[in-house]
């Protein structure tokens, strides 16, 4: 589980070096968009000499593959038995998910993140959300706006029915969910594009600069309050040996349970149930 | 056949690798961090290229504050990309 997903060009060495002081929870290291054609080459030998004497240890570490057929088969080959907790597969469908176990079927099968991004893509959700080897859905929300011609509103109302739709499929699922980045460097308008993420469902957004980690994290954290009132839950859902009963004068029942013992687990992964404000 | 070929960049924490023909194995380096580490970013170069079989090249590196697998992974792109130019 992770809140924040930090894209990190492979092929430069200053972002890769400062990777673990950036606090993201996860890293994706691109091999895609960032990367030149005539430097996929170098950002791969860079990336995997990276990965061998720096790689961070508390931080999940995925690569942004290619998407074209001999790139694929490239970046299959420079990951062989790495150290990565999964790839980020671009464009994905039933038709490149297909390509990833033909290249990847004699290496390591690392988790996918699917990175849905076309519109094909969304007539395929259910099937891409289900694959055994898909563990989060993600959505590229650029190059969605542009496959579609959409233009981009401040409340980003263009993305409403994809963010449904991925958060829909990630949970019909029981994989994780995560949001397209917030393209602008203005702190207020990513704050309030977070809120908007984490209200529709997602777990996790993923950042294109590391000044927005710490927004990212803290908003996709717990608050306080949410905690004390999960706890005060599931204590009385101790004592009344119920999975129905009512707390402030309201009706406490299964999914309401359910979504505090998620919401306790969480916390406990980022550290945030100790203190005393929470008990 | 590209006579030189070059990898890497001039930014911060990174190096700029040339490899060109030459009679002998040859190595310049320029570095910002020129003092105490000179000598290690040589014989850096040095065995990386003879890991890789490089025995008529000139490798020149301008080093800007690289960590070490910076450096080898730049030249090795670079000596690998020259040898499938048919350079010895």
């Amino acid at each position: 589980m992770a809140r924040s997903y930090l894209f990190i060009p492979g092929n430069v060495p200053r972002m890769l070096t400062n990777a673990d002081v950036f606090e993201a929870d996860a890293l994706i290291i691109d091999w895609e968009d960032a990367i030149h054609a005539n430097e996929k080459d170098e950002a791969r030998e860079l990336t995997i000499a990276y990965l061998e004497s720096h790689r961070p240890e508390n931080t999940r570490v995925y690569v942004r593959i290619n998407s074209d057929e001999e790139l694929i088969a490239k970046d299959s080959e420079a990951l062989k038995g790495k150290d990565v907790d999964g790839i980020v597969l671009p464009k994905a469908s039933r038709a490149t998910l297909s390509l990833y176990e033909k290249l990847f079927s004699d290496k390591e099968p690392f988790p996918v993140i699917a990175l849905v991004e076309t519109p094909a893509a969304f007539f395929e959700l259910g099937e891409i959300a289900a694959h055994e080897r898909v563990h989060a859905l993600f959505l590229g929300g650029e190059d969605f706006r542009t496959a579609i011609g959409a233009e981009r509103t401040e409340n980003a109302e263009e993305l409403l029915f994809a963010r449904n739709m991925v958060v829909l499929a990630a949970k019909a699922n029981d994989i994780t969910a995560i949001d397209t980045p917030f393209t602008s460097l203005k702190e207020a308008g990513l704050e309030e594009d977070c809120r908007r993420g984490k209200a529709l469902g997602f777990d996790a957004k993923s950042a294109i600069h590391p000044d927005q980690i710490a927004s990212i994290n803290r908003i996709f954290s717990p608050a306080k309050k949410e905690i004390r009132e999960a706890k005060r839950i599931l204590k009385r859902h101790e004592e009344e040996g119920s999975m129905r009963f009512s707390l402030d004068g309201k009706m406490v029942d299964r999914p309401i349970i359910e979504r505090a013992k998620r919401l306790l687990e969480k916390a406990r992964l980022y550290g945030m149930t100790d203190s005393e404000d929470d008990r | 056949m590209k006579k030189e070929i070059i990898t890497g960049s001039l930014e911060s924490s990174d190096c700029l690798i040339r490899v060109s023909p030459a009679e002998k194995l040859e190595i310049e380096l320029e570095t910002v961090v020129r003092e105490g580490f000179y000598e290690h970013i040589k014989n850096l170069l040095e065995e990386t290229a003879k890991a890789e079989g490089a025995k008529r090249v000139r490798i020149t590196c301008k080093d800007q504050g690289a960590l070490d697998y910076t450096i080898k992974a730049r030249l090795q792109v670079a000596l690998r990309k020259f040898k499938e130019e048919g350079h010895g």
